[in-house]
């Protein structure tokens, strides 16, 4: 099995350390090595880093890139919106002049991306490098339960004009293959309000996650599952803020790596999810024990 | 050169000639007197001062003729205090100029006249007309931003967090920049070194963007 650099970025370490817990189990028991990216910034945030100004973003995005380049040619990262920045990063420091120009500040501190690393998101290196049979064989307890699957924007972002279904469709099967049961639903696709709650709490509550939580709640879903913090953190937050809208909801949002390492075995004390603002400890005692 | 010469004696950060009539130097503000001074005691005739608006600053550049040769002093004085001292009892004719670009621009002349020229006394603008907003980016994205430009972060790692992270059996910070001195060092050298600190507004020291809150 391949060796990979992982990258954590801010949100999983700073406000749902359970992923990390569990995606360190997971990578563990499937045999995947990694080795852990150090003294790195946020990837930036893919909205901040938009308004920040372009120069410096991209600077810290590059000296994330090169300090993982010093580990190897592959950088595992676990949330849709670090996925989204570095591979931007990666595709705007192709261009020579850029990548000369964004050195030069690098050096300053000593460092240089060299322009030879791959980012790669988890669920592909689970789907495609580890694969579904492997998984498979370690699965212990199916979970065999109604999930909705929220992508998270940013996970369809596919570097060199790929099909931008692949991810999505891969977390689908992942899914499936640990005894899940996705259910289709009409706004799967919609964004959960994150970035524009930034700007616009309100909007981003009754446009985006108003009707999302109306759909989980008509298909009386038992968990929602995401491949992003950010994503885990507005649905959390926000459901508990939609009684202004007359809706009632208690949902467990549950990350990808949270539910594999559950269904791989590990005890769900073991996880920290008391973290998480919706019931995932209680989803999780029920379901697996 | 001899505008040369004045301009360093009198303290200017850079002197550059633009072309064979014409020299640009850039002074702190607070020289604008000492400068004016050494220019009109070697025969300099004021021009004019053009005010600009630079996003986060208010550019100023006084213009003299010094033996038919064009002196563009530039300086700069901060939106947050758009401030200078006065030089109209160096040169009388620059009263005039100081009253346009404290009509126009809002900068305030210390000792000067500040009394409009161009705009009506009464009903006067909120703010200055050839000003912008100051913000260079939206007040609820910049904790963030300040964060990240900060520690490297989107948030701080809270205490609440360090205990569940120990409790859970991880290290108690995440392996990031902020984690130690050397790490937190670097990030404030890079935010300077990308010019954050001028183009975003970025204040290193009070760890706050410009001209976001009041």
């Amino acid at each position: 099995m391949k060796e990979y650099a992982v990258y954590w970025g801010c949100m999983i370490p700073h406000r749902l350390p359970s992923i990390e817990i569990a995606a360190r189990y997971v990578l563990e028991k499937l045999g995947v090595r990694v080795r852990e990216v150090e003294n790195y910034t946020c990837c930036p945030d893919p909205i901040i880093g938009r308004f920040i100004d372009r120069k410096t973003a991209l600077t810290l995005s590059a000296r994330n890139l090169a300090l993982a380049e010093e580990l190897g040619p592959e950088l595992l990262v676990l949330c849709n919106g670090c996925f989204e920045t570095l591979i931007e990063a990666v595709e705007a420091l192709h261009d020579e002049n850029t990548r000369t120009e964004i050195n030069q500040i690098l050096e300053k501190v000593g460092r240089k991306y060299q322009g030879a690393i791959q980012v790669r998101h988890v669920v592909e290196v689970l789907h495609d490098d580890v694969g579904l049979n492997r998984i498979k064989e370690v699965v212990q307890k199916p979970s065999r339960v109604k999930l909705a699957v929220h992508y998270g924007c940013h996970l369809f972002r596919e570097p060199n004009g790929g099909d931008i279904w692949r991810k999505p469709k891969q977390f689908e099967e992942l899914l499936r293959v640990i005894g899940g049961n996705p259910v289709l639903c009409d706004h799967n696709r919609l964004c959960c309000g994150f970035p524009t709650s930034h700007v616009d709490p309100e909007y981003s509550l009754r446009m985006n996650l108003l009707p999302k939580m109306r759909c989980y709640k008509q298909l009386k879903i038992e968990a929602v599952v995401t491949v992003c913090p950010a994503c885990t953190i507005q649905m959390e937050t926000g459901q508990r803020m939609l009684r202004k809208f007359g809706l009632e909801t208690s949902v467990p949002i549950v990350h990808l790596m949270e539910l594999m390492a559950l269904a791989f075995g590990m005890r769900p004390q073991e996880l920290s999810l008391k973290v998480h603002r919706s019931p995932v400890e209680d989803f999780a005692r029920r379901v697996f024990g | 050169m001899e505008a040369e010469r004045v301009l360093k004696a009198a303290g200017a950060i850079q002197v550059v000639k633009k072309r064979d009539r014409k020299v640009e130097a850039a002074i702190r503000p607070d020289r604008i007197r000492t400068v004016a001074s050494k220019l009109c005691s070697h025969g300099a005739r004021f021009i004019i001062i053009a005010a600009a608006d630079s996003g986060l600053d208010i550019d100023l550049i006084y213009h003299f003729d010094l033996d038919g040769l064009v002196v563009a002093v530039k300086t700069r004085v901060p939106k947050e205090s758009p401030e200078i001292d006065s030089i109209k009892d160096i040169v009388p004719g620059a009263e005039w100029a100081e009253r346009e670009a404290s009509d126009l621009c809002g900068v305030r002349f210390r000792g000067g006249t500040n009394e409009p020229l161009v705009l009506p006394k009464e009903g006067a603008l909120e703010t200055p007309p050839l000003t912008r907003a100051f913000r260079v980016l939206p007040a609820e994205v910049a904790p963030v931003a300040e964060s990240i430009a900060s520690v490297g972060a989107t948030a701080p790692l809270t205490s609440l967090m360090e205990r569940r992270r120990q409790e859970a059996g991880l290290e108690a910070k995440a392996p990031m920049v902020y984690a130690t001195e050397k790490g937190t060092k670097e990030l404030t050298e890079l935010i300077k070194q990308a010019s954050f600190t001028e183009r975003g507004g970025f204040d290193p020291e009070r760890k706050k963007l410009r001209g976001v809150y009041k």
